[in-house]
């Protein structure tokens, strides 16, 4: 595929994460802080992300767990998870973040372990879309070197 | 919608990279007219958003120092050993050099330390955002503007509280870049202010700021009430989260300084 092909390409798996409600504008803003200097600064904090919440899910899952459940320190975790996910435009995550503080808020422990199951869920195809993404862009970079 | 606009267009990326030009330059050409770059403590206990703020404040040609807490904040500014911060002048006559109130002057390991502005977090574990404004304002850093992040709309009370607290500003996070255009006149206000080791301005400048910023928060507060209104409803994402009732505005005009109001 030419460098141009490539670009449509990227351009649609980008254009679909948003249409698909994945991201949102703070995923844009990522991209306006991107410049030469840090030209890979949207893939860094995404990383930063995964590497952070995922120690935040496994806190979640261990208070989850505990009986009785502290809703007061999962609300907390939840807190950070949620501020996280927000500031690098993860919409579905950040959504489903809003949903459980508020079974948390009700200490409903039932619909918090369900809700949290949608949140790994959401948490874990995003990944996966945006290391998809990241390797597309990754290969028309040097598909332009050629 | 915006989204739809912006990612069907590609070209539009190029629109917004001389946005986020604007911004910079006019912070550079700030900067330079007074011959020195804007120094700006971050503190916040969330490292995705430090790395945030602490990028869209380089790109805006800041100088950054970030901390995890507000512990490490008043470590940082000297602060940590004053257990009562108006009697500074105890342990650090010695490194002031003007005849001005001791107010200025520092402990011994951060003489000549210029801080900007301090943008902290809200909702830290240990000491919060609140806490954090408190001791500064009641210490030799207390003319440096401060402003309150928080990553969820937090009742007006609170934010309220932060403002009659000493805060210029209490902003939503995730912070953008257009965000930084309103820190930029803190930060001009600041020069006039500046708490160094060599002297501080009369109380008629300050006069004089008051009431440019409580201009500049009217202004603020219109274009944020025309970005759209801060909707619980977790699907709107798309517009500006930083809106204000109006009951907030009213509230907000008044600026209550070193005045401790009870809610």
């Amino acid at each position: 595929m030419d460098g141009y092909g490539m670009q449509n390409q990227i351009a649609c798996i980008r254009r679909s994460l948003f249409d698909q409600g994945y991201l949102d504008e703070q995923f844009i803003q990522l991209e306006e802080l991107q410049d030469d200097a840090n030209p890979n600064f949207v893939q860094e904090i995404v990383t930063l992300f995964y590497t952070d919440s995922t120690r935040l899910i496994q806190n979640i899952e261990l208070t989850l767990n505990s009986r009785p459940i502290n809703f007061s320190k999962l609300d907390d975790y939840m807190h950070q998870f949620k501020g996280s996910s927000s500031s690098i435009g993860a919409k579905k995550v950040t959504s489903e973040c809003a949903v459980f503080r508020q079974y948390c808020a009700a200490g409903n422990a039932e619909a918090c372990i369900r809700n949290f199951q949608h949140i790994k869920q959401e948490h874990a195809i995003l990944r996966k879309k945006l290391e998809f993404y990241f390797q597309m862009m990754g290969q028309a970079a040097v598909a332009q070197t050629r | 919608m915006e989204l739809m606009k912006s990612s069907d267009n590609i070209i539009q990326d190029r629109t917004q990279q001389q946005h986020k030009q604007e911004p910079e330059m006019q912070a550079q050409e700030g900067q330079q007219e007074q011959g020195h770059h804007f120094h700006v403590l971050a503190v916040d206990d969330s490292v995705i958003d430090r790395k945030l703020l602490e990028k869209l404040l380089k790109v805006s040609s800041y100088q950054v120092t970030c901390v995890d807490s507000g512990d490490k904040a008043l470590e940082y500014l000297g602060l940590l050993n004053n257990l009562d911060s108006d009697s500074t002048a105890s342990s650090s006559s010695s490194s002031s050099s003007s005849s001005n109130s001791s107010s200025c002057s520092q402990s011994s390991q951060r003489e000549g330390l210029k801080v900007n502005l301090i943008m902290t977090d809200f909702c830290m574990p240990g000491m919060s955002g609140y806490d954090l404004l408190k001791r500064l304002k009641g210490s030799s850093w207390k003319d440096v503007p401060v402003v309150v992040m928080s990553s969820e709309n937090v009742p007006s009370r609170i934010s309220i509280r932060c403002l009659e607290g000493g805060a210029e500003e209490f902003m939503l996070k995730p912070l953008q870049l257009s965000d930084l255009e309103k820190i930029e006149a803190y930060l001009l206000k600041s020069l006039h202010l500046s708490c160094t080791n060599i002297d501080k301005d009369d109380d008629d400048n300050n006069a004089d700021h008051n009431s440019d910023n409580n201009n500049d928060k009217v202004v603020n507060n219109d274009s944020n009430i025309d970005k759209g209104n801060n909707s619980t409803s977790m699907n709107n994402n798309f517009s500006k989260r930083k809106a204000l009732s109006s009951e907030d505005t009213e509230s907000r005009r008044p600026k209550i300084k070193g005045l401790a109001v009870a809610i």
